[in-house]
């Protein structure tokens, strides 16, 4: 019976139920770790957002009396080859990457959302179709398919964010389809379509919001993932178009300096790690704290 | 376990083919001509760019294009755009070196990352645990070309005990094989760093799992020493997850090869894919975005088969 009680509460609208949630961010705050990276991603953020504001220099200001200076007071992450402010450079910089991240993050979460969900509401053929399209796109090496596409079409912005979350959607749509194929069994969802709610109207009112945490965490692990990749293109000199620059690139424009100017690389890909590294803490910690079943399967069981 | 395979083998078949018209279609739609990529086509008069635009193929319709191109690859006749050299010869010479990282990356990241996971699982969520389990985050949140950059200063700048880059001693024209290892220290360091967290991972939660099992409780109770426990008894079943993980894990191997390989100066496959794109040598890129796709499946299909001949409880259908 108690498990009848439980769906009753279900069939309750969102806010009705957003008491339950308490517990997940008790949990979440509770978490160190999550919450260092909580408090360095808003940092972070936050820098991009004010990097007009923070950054001590122009970023594309050259300055010929300071090139390749090595961190000082004046210059806490030293100078590049043409004399600018590496700091500022990789404010303005972090704006591009922290931006691109963002939207290539939400066309893979809304295409994994969408295959996900219309694979495990729908199953069967449906289904079948779907995942060995995801399938196919899982075991392909897909960053040199990327690299091609952004190669022969040029740099554009646009293309570059498209074509990272295209690529990049397969594990959503898993984790996804695997909540919707076990909600649709549920009673509360049987009784809505009993009511003669629509397949758009169940999926979306009754379906959607109890998925609402798993989206959540993959989309902050894709962040991380997608930043890696966009860094990556960048780095080959494939990704963000010139005159903006990522940190990709601009760890990619210290190379030839690296052995004489270090800190030209250096502290540019420095952020890109810090950046990564905070979305992948923030997005085990929302697992843990969405998930607190998962976390008791790796506790120790004593014999 | 027969009838298996045939049918993995079938399915092959229409994902090579979408591999090969996405890519064909891709480099074909973009704008400019692969014609352009030889010659400075402003120089030709409109009579000699129809002339060498026909002598590449290129005035054909591109339905016509693409069967030729695939009869090409079949026949092992298709040359590159840019060089004029047969595609696969010039693959075959950058094999070796891929192959070299890969499984060198491999090995090591498996001989580093299934003790760090064992070690793990000893005491979930003790000291060691938790430093291990924030190293593994660090790891897989490492740009690996930043990476690469920064052992590169460090072994090749500052302590001169590695090169920085290259395949192998340029300075002398014989060499032996033995003389390239240390070209490839580096960039085999970098690529396992990527593959070695999920690795202990996998290998952390897998033990904890053969832990609580009653067969290691009566091994425990027998009073056999606690390493002959954790590797002879429980490793040996845990294992079998990890082997699937480094299957999975393939694809994204080879395709950070592009951008090690490029930081590293290794003259591989990642480094000729992104050569070729960049230069819009569509008869390369497809040959080896088809061929890594063939690498790929077909290690998945060993890693499954692999398993079931690890464990015969399971069944191949």
């Amino acid at each position: 019976m108690a498990g009848r009680a439980l769906d009753v509460a279900q069939v309750l609208p969102a806010d009705v139920r957003a008491g339950e949630r308490r517990g997940e961010w008790r949990r979440f705050a509770a978490n160190q770790r999550a919450l260092a990276g909580a408090v360095v991603l808003a940092a972070l953020a936050m820098s991009a957002v004010l990097a007009p504001v923070l950054a001590p220099y122009d970023p594309s200001e050259q300055r010929s009396g300071a090139v390749a200076k090595p961190p000082s007071a004046a210059h806490p992450m030293g100078t590049d080859n043409f004399g600018r402010d590496v700091l500022s450079r990789a404010l303005w910089g972090g704006r591009v990457t922290q931006a691109v991240g963002l939207l290539s993050m939400a066309v893979s979460v809304i295409v994994g959302v969408v295959v996900g969900g219309l694979a495990g509401f729908y199953g069967r053929g449906i289904d079948a179709v779907l995942m060995r399209l995801t399938e196919t796109v899982v075991t392909f090496p897909t960053f040199f398919l990327l690299l091609t596409l952004v190669a022969v079409f040029g740099a554009r912005l646009w293309l570059l964010i498209l074509a990272i979350g295209l690529t990049s959607w397969p594990i959503t749509a898993r984790v996804v389809r695997a909540e919707f194929l076990t909600l649709r069994e549920r009673e509360f969802v049987q009784a809505s379509r009993a009511l003669g709610a629509g397949a758009l109207r169940t999926m979306a009112r009754h379906i959607l919001p109890n998925v609402v945490p798993v989206i959540v965490v993959a989309a902050t692990l894709r962040v991380a993932y997608v930043i890696l990749v966009e860094a990556g293109l960048s780095y080959l000199g494939v990704g963000v178009p010139p005159p903006a620059a990522s940190w990709g690139s601009m760890v990619a424009d210290g190379r030839e300096y690296l052995f004489r100017a270090w800190w030209i690389s250096f502290f540019p890909g420095l952020f890109i790690f810090l950046t990564v590294m905070t979305y992948n803490l923030v997005g085990d910690g929302l697992r843990d704290a969405f998930d607190p079943q998962r976390a008791v399967v790796d506790k120790p069981r004593r014999v | 376990m027969r009838r298996y395979l045939i049918r993995r083998v079938a399915q092959l078949v229409p994902v090579l083919l979408g591999i090969a018209i996405v890519t064909f279609v891709i480099i074909r739609l973009a704008p400019g001509d692969p014609a352009s990529m030889l010659v400075d086509t402003t120089l030709l008069s409109p009579e000699e760019l129809q002339r060498f635009r026909a002598g590449l193929g290129l005035d054909a319709p591109l339905p016509v294009q693409f069967v030729t191109l695939l009869k090409q690859l079949a026949t092992g006749e298709i040359l590159s755009l840019r060089t004029g050299q047969p595609v696969l010869a010039m693959i075959a010479d950058r094999v070796p070196i891929t192959a070299a990282l890969l499984g060198g990356a491999i090995v090591l990241s498996l001989l580093a990352g299934v003790p760090m996971g064992v070690m793990s699982a000893r005491r979930p969520y003790g000291h060691l645990d938790n430093w291990l389990s924030i190293a593994a985050l660090g790891g897989i949140s490492l740009p690996g070309f930043w990476f690469g950059l920064i052992l590169m200063w460090v072994f090749a700048g500052i302590l001169h005990v590695l090169p920085a880059s290259g395949a192998g001693p340029t300075m002398s024209l014989q060499y032996t094989a033995l003389d390239m290892v240390p070209y490839f220290v580096l960039p085999t360091v970098v690529l396992a760093s990527g593959l070695l967290p999920p690795i202990m991972r996998y290998t952390r939660s897998s033990m904890l799992d053969a832990l609580a099992q009653d067969y290691v409780r009566t091994a425990r109770s027998k009073g056999l020493s606690e390493l002959l426990v954790l590797y002879r008894h429980a490793l040996r079943n845990a294992l079998l997850p990890v082997v699937t993980v480094v299957g999975l894990l393939v694809p994204l191997l080879i395709g950070s090869t592009a951008v090690i390989e490029t930081v590293f100066a290794m003259p591989g496959i990642g480094r000729l894919v992104v050569e070729a794109a960049l230069n819009r040598d569509y008869p390369t890129i497809m040959t080896l975005n088809l061929m890594t796709a063939v690498v790929v499946l077909v290690s998945t299909l060993v890693v499954d088969a692999l398993y079931a001949v690890l464990d015969p409880r399971i069944e191949l259908e």
